[in-house]
């Protein structure tokens, strides 16, 4: 009993760290900024602030497709879910200064989707980069 | 460490599960409860339209209004398209008269039918008219068919021979969609007007909502004649001209 307890207790724990481990996460210079300073970016009301990033990490994808319908087929435009915002946060910059595409390889995007074998294809068509300011 | 029988560990990984189970539920209420500050839905108490006067309008109106559109959307850089690959979401178009010999010039964009055949003809219900009467393509549905540019009768949609980098972040083009004008939807929607339209100083494009009758648009057309072109396969479009 003692044994298959501890197989399955390891078996748990191999794959919530699966999860957690996000070493070497390439999070993108504004938001390690973001992070560095304190704020909780993606907190939601009622929630906390850990179970908001389960939740963004998770649901992503979702509320990606819920809006774009939206704004594309509705018109309706702003709000937090924004795949430019993503970009806007989530791109690093080398060592010109310049930002790096979000899709490429050991970004933002592709170090989780690398990861779990999910082929991206939103930035076939969407810019990579955040918009130059003009 | 203490030893566990059986039925202590049941009881102890049901009591974990029904934590899960309330944090899971917690997650999709709050999903919806999450409400961020959005613009509401367009609807069809407007219909945006746009009025030509090729009377006014010159060739460098014309040249003036493409380059608009190709620095606003961001097309025209393709490098590996032969000619008629070429993306051309608005052309310049010279209309001779046979018997006189006139010859008028005219912007030709999409129309924004009202009966749209490219929406007719589309498998994947990626192109779409909005509410607001601006015809679109979801190019997330697009196959890349171009059912939609034969049944075309204005040429007015493109297909996209090429990767592409580099976009404009309101504009997404990829390989294998089908683009058009889209009435600088992005602009409207935030209540400018189309880059074509600001680039013209004179009243030779007039951009609006067709139905408001305190609009500009409205009362031009109202007052002048004005046509639609290929009027005869009554498409209701909502780009008009004067003066052809």
């Amino acid at each position: 009993m003692q044994r298959l307890l501890i197989v399955f207790l390891s078996l748990m724990l191999g794959s919530a760290f699966a999860h957690t481990d996000h070493h070497g996460l390439n999070l993108g210079k504004k938001a390690t900024e973001l992070k560095d300073s304190g704020k909780k970016a993606h907190k939601r009301p009622n929630m906390s602030h850990t179970a908001s990033l389960i939740l963004q990490r998770k649901m992503h994808p979702d509320l990606l497709v819920h809006k774009r319908d939206k704004t594309l087929r509705q018109g309706v435009r702003g709000g937090s879910v924004q795949l430019k915002k993503c970009v806007e946060c989530h791109a690093s910059v080398d060592e010109h200064d310049e930002y790096i595409p979000i899709n490429a390889p050991d970004q933002f995007c592709s170090t989780c989707h690398q990861k779990v074998g999910v082929s991206l294809d939103c930035f076939s068509c969407h810019r990579t980069t955040p918009a130059e300011e003009i | 460490m203490k030893k566990l029988n059986r039925r202590e560990f049941i009881k102890g990984s049901a009591t974990s599960t029904i934590g899960v189970a309330t944090i899971a539920s917690g997650i999709s209420l709050t999903t919806f409860a999450a409400q961020p500050k959005e613009t509401n839905p367009v609807t069809n108490e407007k219909r945006w339209g746009m009025l030509i006067d090729t009377n006014q309008l010159t060739e460098e109106n014309i040249d003036d209004m493409v380059d608009a559109c190709q620095q606003e959307q961001g097309w025209g850089g393709e490098e590996h398209s032969t000619g008629h690959q070429q993306a051309g979401w608005i052309k310049k178009l010279k209309v001779r008269d046979t018997t006189t010999g006139r010859i008028s010039n005219l912007a030709l964009m999409c129309q924004h039918c009202e009966e749209p055949p490219c929406v007719d003809v589309c498998p994947t219900n990626a192109s779409m008219k909005r509410e607001d009467g601006i015809v679109l393509v979801d190019k997330h549905l697009c196959i890349g068919c171009r059912y939609c540019m034969m049944a075309c009768p204005y040429d007015a949609r493109s297909f996209v021979h090429e990767d592409l980098t580099n976009q404009k972040e309101h504009m997404p083009r990829g390989k294998g969609t089908v683009e058009s004008c889209t009435m600088c939807v992005h602009k409207v929607d935030k209540g400018e007007q189309p880059a074509c339209v600001a680039s013209v100083d004179s009243d030779a494009v007039i951009f609006g909502d067709l139905y408001d009758s305190s609009s500009k648009i409205n009362q031009t057309l109202k007052k002048i004649q004005s046509t639609q072109i290929r009027a005869d396969l009554n498409l209701n479009t909502a780009v008009r001209y004067s003066g052809v």
